[in-house]
């Protein structure tokens, strides 16, 4: 989907007059609270069920057409290392040592989390990101300049970037998002075997979730990564290890990111308007001080300081 | 600090005992950084220096707009005052001596005639004449020069001037004076018959340092530069 | 027929003085072989075939390629501390025209150049680094993405180098000694310097404000919601340094082309200078500390981290404020100068920490240098210096064109 300007201007309108009109009466709150889509999609990993079998990954790399790996996908090998995203995998399982029993080791599947406020989306200059109805988070290779700014910008380090391409692309985990619109389930969800990757309503898969937990108190931690963390993601996780333990960032807060950079773009249309009259005022008053100065030297009879 | 209230309440404390701390630090800090005043460069605002690239010969200005006394003194009529002539040390003058300490400078009212001497500079001791470069009428003495005597040395063309004069016979005493091409030429001269008297090349050095303190003199012969200046000034005394 | 030869004839004579400054092809030629363009050839021949590899293979060919750590040298040094580092133009704009201290107007040309020449090449650096430089234009013409800080960043650095473009103008036309169009670009020059810090006060910022959205990777030491602040502070006394070494450099290789006038003047106004900056760096000093009190960070100073921030703070602000009003105080110009490169190297310090080396400090493996980035940036530095120097050769800045007197502006 391609924003030009004039699309972006039409877009800032419609969501300025849809929200005026999907409150009627509701007097003028003063709080922000911003709630997406109610009927966007997501996906809840039960990381109790994952045996790394990687057939995620092999799904993946068909749907998107992606190059063959060198190390094929029933390889354990590469359990090896800590693996992230690359431009050739955007989704990877790694494997953990579990800390609640040594025989069954714990493995977690990365993928792009699809973030309800993307910070990705909002380091975007040139509006290449879209967090679509549908709830994917979609990468728009028309306008991508390369900048590398959503790399940064990603708590997850998921956005993966062609360094050996003269044209260079962007790669992440799109939800599958061609699939989806068809009715169709994400390519690792339907692969996988052990069904320990659910896909439905983000509403229905916190419900899920907290029937799970609340079925089996002892064998999941009673908490659902990703319902709050940085502002809540569309991609959820819920297991039977802390999940410190299993590769997660504990420490991300829950503040969307794109809030972290309000207060300074608030400051610059002030600035903007403030200078000028600011800027303007000291140039006229250092003229005046040397007019006066030039008057005083040259014995020149003039206005009183 | 289990609440972001209490988080708040304590580091704002500190951050604003930091920001009141630096305030009352600023004072005697802002004494510490400014109270030596340098002294202050002089405005180039009303920009009369005339020194430009192509009126430099060997490191002395000798702009083209102004007349030359052979005894080192110069005249320059202004756009905006036809009826008046501004008179000056030259350039080399000022080099020649260095730092002035004082100068005496004849009363308002008074006559000079060209060629005759019309201002004493004081310094190192002694006492120095100059001669006038035009006859005439003094109207105007420049004030600051009882105070900042040094202004001769740092803008001799400029805000260094001496005296505005009404002149009486001004296009005869024009042709008695040097300008342009001749008035390079004689400095020239000047600055060679300088230099046999001395060992030190002082053309560059002075470009490149300014104004020396003690003077092109002084340092050719500290005991007897009052004469190589009153010779160079053609004054007696 | 000799209508056409005296043509020829006359491009020929422009060509050979304003290029050739007057001298024959063959004794400019030989006038070019010194030392120092000796190896500047050398650092050419081996940087400027690595930059044609790096369109032809992609951006892996000359950085390290990390996909944890997006940002390399080109924008730790080309972006992030070269803007700091072009500060010069709008200070010394600000500081003569609108606060109308007027006997530093022999520095405001040369600063306004430094800063052109400074963004100029800060643009060079991005276009090495975007992954498509071809669409540089996007965010200003085809795609806005407004809620970025980035998009800030690119519309203003556009903006100021046609700013600096236009202060610089006036030197550009009265080596090309056209007299009409240069009086129009002096009459906007008050316009402009306004315009130039409005710029420069927000893109200065904006580019700490880039970090704000990398909490967790950038040290909390230096990740701090007063980023854009400290970036901006910092970057005033990294123009009044960077105005002080330009001129030391100048007046020192460059004699020849600066108005002998100056001389007399240039160590007051350095003093001047360096009494300004320290104020500059004290004022920073507090902020700094009080980045640390908002997050209550105090425990972090005692940590390998928290060694290099209070090496940073101390050896490299507060150590050349002292100095710089050591300097001043008695009346040491030498000291003032040497001062401005400790300063200047506190800022590239700084920023490097911030875009490279602190923003990936929990990373398990972070690496910083690749050979290749480093031949990479040395060699567009070196074609920064060659640029400037051939200005400077021969336009206007140190000294007045003989058929404009006074300087213009």
């Amino acid at each position: 989907m391609k924003i030009n300007r004039r699309g972006l201007i039409k877009s800032v309108f419609a969501a300025g007059g849809s929200a005026a009109l999907a409150r009627p009466g509701k007097a003028a709150a003063g709080v922000e609270h911003f709630t997406g889509n109610p009927d966007r999609y997501g996906c809840l990993t039960d990381l109790t069920r994952c045996v790394g079998c990687r057939s995620c990954e092999a799904a993946c790399n068909e749907a998107n057409g992606l190059p063959k790996p060198e190390v094929p996908f029933d390889d354990d090998s590469v359990f090896e290392h800590e693996r992230r995203t690359s431009e050739k995998a955007y989704t990877v399982v790694n494997r953990y040592d579990n800390v609640r029993t040594d025989a069954k080791p714990v493995f977690r599947k990365i993928q792009c989390n699809h973030c309800n406020e993307p910070s990705c989306a909002s380091a975007c200059l040139v509006n290449a990101y879209t967090k679509t109805p549908e709830g994917a988070v979609l990468w728009n290779k028309d306008l991508c300049l390369g900048c590398r700014m959503c790399m940064l910008a990603c708590p997850f380090y998921i956005p993966t970037f062609e360094y050996d391409k003269p044209v260079p692309k962007i790669q992440k985990c799109n939800m599958c998002h061609d699939r989806t619109s068809q009715g169709k389930m994400p390519a690792c969800v339907e692969a996988c075997p052990m069904e320990a990757i659910a896909f439905g309503k983000r509403s229905e898969l916190i419900k899920l979730a907290r029937e799970r937990i609340e079925k089996e108190p002892d064998r999941y931690i009673d908490h659902i990564y990703g319902e709050h963390e940085v502002g809540g993601t569309s991609w959820m996780y819920i297991s039977g290890v802390p999940f410190e333990r299993v590769g997660f960032d504990e420490h991300l807060g829950v503040v969307p990111f794109p809030q972290y950079t309000r207060g300074f773009l608030s400051a610059v249309p002030l600035v903007l308007v403030i200078w000028p009259a600011l800027l303007g005022g000291f140039y006229l008053f250092s003229e005046r001080r040397e007019e006066l100065d030039d008057r005083e030297k040259s014995g020149k009879p003039g206005e009183r300081a | 600090m289990d609440t972001l209230f209490d988080f708040v309440t304590y580091t704002k404390g500190i951050e604003y005992l930091i920001a009141v701390a630096f305030l009352v630090m600023f004072i005697p800090f802002w004494f510490l950084a400014t109270s030596t005043r340098a002294p202050q460069p002089e405005r180039a605002a009303a920009a009369e220096t005339v020194g430009r690239l192509e009126d430099m010969v060997g490191g002395f200005l000798v702009p083209d707009s102004v007349y030359f006394h052979p005894g080192h003194a110069w005249a320059r009529v202004d756009d905006h005052e036809p009826d008046l002539v501004t008179v000056g040390i030259d350039d080399f003058g000022q080099k020649l001596v260095g730092n002035i300490e004082g100068i005496q400078l004849p009363d308002i009212g008074a006559e000079v005639v060209q060629g005759a001497r019309a201002w004493n500079l004081r310094l190192d001791g002694e006492s120095i004449g100059m001669l006038s470069p035009v006859d005439g009428e003094v109207v105007a003495v420049n004030p600051d020069l009882t105070l900042e005597p040094e202004k001769i040395n740092r803008d001799p063309f400029g805000s260094g001037w001496l005296l505005k004069v009404r002149p009486t016979r001004k296009s005869a005493n024009i042709k008695g004076l040097l300008s342009g091409n001749f008035a390079k030429r004689w400095i020239d001269e000047a600055t060679s018959r300088l230099m046999e008297n001395s060992e030190y090349a002082t053309g560059p050095v002075l470009t490149d340092a300014g104004p020396s303190r003690q003077g092109m003199a002084r340092t050719i012969d500290a005991e007897n530069w009052d004469r190589i200046v009153r010779d160079f000034f053609l004054v007696t005394e | 027929m000799s209508e056409i030869a005296k043509d020829q004839g006359a491009v020929g004579d422009w060509i050979s003085e304003k290029i050739f400054m007057g001298m024959s092809l063959s004794a400019y030629f030989r006038k070019l072989i010194t030392p120092f363009n000796v190896i500047a050839l050398l650092i050419l021949a081996v940087g400027i075939p690595l930059i044609v590899q790096r369109y032809i293979h992609g951006l892996g060919y000359v950085t390290h390629g990390s996909q944890n750590q997006p940002f390399s040298l080109f924008l730790g040094w080309g972006l992030f501390t070269g803007v700091p580092l072009a500060a010069t133009g709008f200070i010394m704009a600000s500081a003569v025209y609108l606060f109308g201290m007027k006997e530093y107007k022999s520095l405001v040309r040369p600063a306004v150049l430094t800063g052109f020449v400074g963004y100029f090449f800060a643009v060079t650096f991005l276009l090495i680094d975007l992954g498509r430089p071809w669409r540089l234009p996007y965010p200003m013409v085809h795609s806005f993405g407004p809620g970025s800080v980035l998009f800030l960043v690119a519309w203003h650095v556009a903006l100021y180098l046609s700013v600096q473009f236009l202060e610089f103008s006036p030197a550009i036309l009265e080596w090309l000694e056209a007299k009409r169009i240069r009086k129009w670009a002096l009459a906007i020059t008050i316009g402009a310097t306004i315009f130039g810090v409005i710029l420069s006060t927000l893109h200065q910022s904006a580019l700490g404000a880039l970090f704000l959205l990398a909490p967790g990777k950038l040290h909390p030491l230096w990740y701090s919601p007063y980023i854009p602040v400290l970036f901006f502070v910092s970057a005033i006394y990294a123009g009044l340094s960077m105005v002080i070494i330009e001129s030391t450099l100048v007046y020192r290789f460059m004699k020849d082309k600066v108005d002998p006038k100056n001389f007399k003047t240039i160590d007051d106004l350095t003093i001047g200078l360096g009494k300004a900056a320290s104020l500059v760096l004290i004022t920073y000093f507090c902020l700094k500390l009080i980045g640390v009190a908002h997050g209550n960070h105090w425990h972090l100073l005692n940590s390998s981290w928290g060694f290099w921030f209070l090496l940073e703070i101390f050896g490299f602000v507060l150590v050349p404020c002292f100095f710089f009003i050591a300097g001043v105080r008695k009346r040491n110009v030498a000291l003032v100068k040497f001062t401005a490169f400790i300063a200047v190297f506190g800022i590239v310090f700084n920023r490097i920490m911030v875009s490279l080396v602190a923003s990936s400090w929990s990373l398990q493996h972070a690496e910083f240098l690749h050979g290749k980035e480093l031949l990479v940036v040395v060699t567009v530095v070196t074609v920064e210096i060659l640029a400037y120097r051939w200005i400077v050769n021969r336009m206007p800045v140190h000294r007045e064109h003989p058929a404009f007197p006074g300087g213009g502006h």
